[in-house]
């Protein structure tokens, strides 16, 4: 299964996504979670310290390819042994990849980038789940920082600019051809707030997660909530949802 | 006087801002917001509502594929792309786009360079920028006069709002000013103390009229105008009006 969550800022894309990732790796999935921003986001949603857990610049290499130069993996080197060796060991057997942190003012992340880029195109190859936490907002996500994705994920608060958000999200996707997007309703207070934001995305409504204040805490302690409160709602909601796509693969 | 507002993705900049531009331009200045987000929603915080806020979009998006001329200069962007909000706000969404032209001063230009190029010798600007610190790291040749770093007391945005707060200190780029959104108690002033020791936050209670205007996509000034919430905005507007000691 490849699914990328995508959003506005602050929406809860790390929170569901870093969960989603645990509970999917728990149902026996080899399953790399993937945090495209470079602030640190997924690490404390999937119970990580905050380290680095980014491509070192040395395993990327330039080459001369149609008169520009391209970046690929150093020779020999596989996405799958990129990640064996690079990529951070998480609770549940998660493995956990990074962008790369931003390292000041004048940091190039060419390599990096392209380094990460490369491994994503091997890996659906190689038998992984990839659970990929994108950067917040429009900024081209289908089709570059997601273009390993079968399910987009577009996760939506019933406010008024993430509906817009989502809204603006459905019609890029439409735009690039993006393959199946749905919306993930978060922070629902009112019973008709996961149907009537999904209608208002014109997106299927794929899954809906109660307003958590549990998640509240966890977020400012910094611990991942599927271990501040293994059975609260929130690891219900995302549990309902890994099962419901799992089906739809599967049936597929 | 130019206010860049900067800090992680959801942590209350647009609202921030809104309530900033709009109680500034009350004190009679002309008041200037631009919208430096690619998924700019400035415009639902000022009052606007979504059909407005989606049109400017639009706009940006067809000067993005060339349906549409390009603006001479700064101020013709403003003038062209603006509207007018309540209170006598100009707002503009300036994002950076796809398909730039080299040298436009409309789009071959970063909302960082617009905000040099703007003259407000007598006026605000209030540029709500894209979240995280790309922006921030770009502030270099000193566009703005303040930056505000808006925080919740949460680990992540805590420690975007740090790494953000210490750019502008190293870089000298401006006054700053910290915003904590969405306190809840006492632990909560304590865990943005122990990571902003050398600041004084604008403390800005975990607020239910804020969470209701959000959700009803209405300007908080205008929702609620008499929360606290908005009270303690408003009385960092006020603070910002009056030049930093020195």
């Amino acid at each position: 299964m490849r699914v990328a969550f995508v959003g506005k800022g602050g929406v809860g894309k790390s929170s569901l996504a870093g969960t989603f990732a645990r509970v999917l790796a728990r149902t026996g999935e080899r399953v790399l979670a993937l945090d495209s921003d470079p602030m640190p986001g997924l690490a404390f949603s999937l119970g990580v310290d905050r380290d680095d857990a980014g491509l070192p610049d040395d395993v990327v290499e330039e080459y001369d390819g149609d008169a520009r130069v391209r970046y690929r993996l150093r020779d020999g080197l596989t996405g799958t042994q990129a990640v064996e060796t690079y990529a951070r060991r998480s609770p549940d057997g998660v493995r956990f990849l990074q962008l790369g942190k931003a390292r000041g003012p004048r940091w190039n992340n060419t390599r990096a980038h392209f380094g990460f880029q490369n491994v994503l195109d091997e890996l659906p190859d190689e038998g992984w789940s990839i659970v990929g936490d994108l950067p917040g907002g429009t900024r081209q996500p289908f089709m570059t920082w997601g273009r390993y994705a079968e399910t987009f994920l577009v996760v939506v608060e019933p406010t008024a600019a993430s509906v817009l958000t989502g809204r603006r999200l459905a019609r890029l996707a439409d735009m690039e051809g993006a393959p199946r997007v749905g919306v993930v309703v978060n922070r629902v207070r009112e019973v008709d707030d996961a149907d009537r934001v999904a209608q208002r995305t014109g997106l299927p409504l794929l899954g809906s997660v109660p307003f958590d204040p549990a998640l509240a805490t966890a977020d400012r302690l910094g611990v991942a909530i599927l271990d501040h409160d293994p059975d609260g709602p929130t690891a219900v909601a995302v549990g309902s949802l890994v099962e419901s796509l799992r089906a739809d693969v599967e049936s597929r | 006087m130019k206010i860049a507002v900067v800090g992680k993705g959801g942590s209350g900049k647009t609202t921030t801002a809104a309530v900033l531009a709009r109680t500034l331009a009350r004190q009679g200045q002309p008041t200037l917001a631009l919208d430096c987000d690619s998924n700019p929603n400035l415009g639902i915080s000022l009052g606007l509502g979504e059909e407005i806020t989606e049109r400017l979009l639009a706009v940006r998006e067809a000067v993005d594929a060339g349906e549409e001329e390009h603006a001479a200069s700064a101020d013709e962007l403003v003038r062209r792309f603006g509207v007018d909000a309540p209170d006598g706000v100009r707002l503009a969404v300036v994002s950076a786009i796809e398909h730039p032209h080299p040298g436009c001063p409309c789009c071959g230009i970063s909302p960082e360079h617009l905000l040099r190029e703007l003259v407000m010798e007598d006026g605000v600007v209030v540029a709500d920028f894209e979240a995280g610190l790309g922006t921030v790291m770009r502030l270099d040749g000193r566009p703005v006069d303040v930056v505000v770093v808006v925080v919740e007391p949460t680990a992540k945005s805590l420690e975007v709002g740090r790494r953000a707060a210490d750019l502008v200190i190293e870089t000298s780029l401006g006054r700053l000013a910290l915003v904590a959104n969405r306190v809840r108690d006492l632990d909560d002033v304590a865990r943005i103390a122990a990571v902003f020791p050398d600041l004084e936050p604008v403390l800005v209670p975990d607020d239910q009229a804020i969470v209701e205007a959000e959700r009803r996509g209405l300007a908080p000034l205008d929702a609620a105008p008499d929360s606290a919430a908005v009270r303690a905005l408003v009385g960092l507007a006020e603070g910002l009006a009056v030049p930093a000691p020195t």
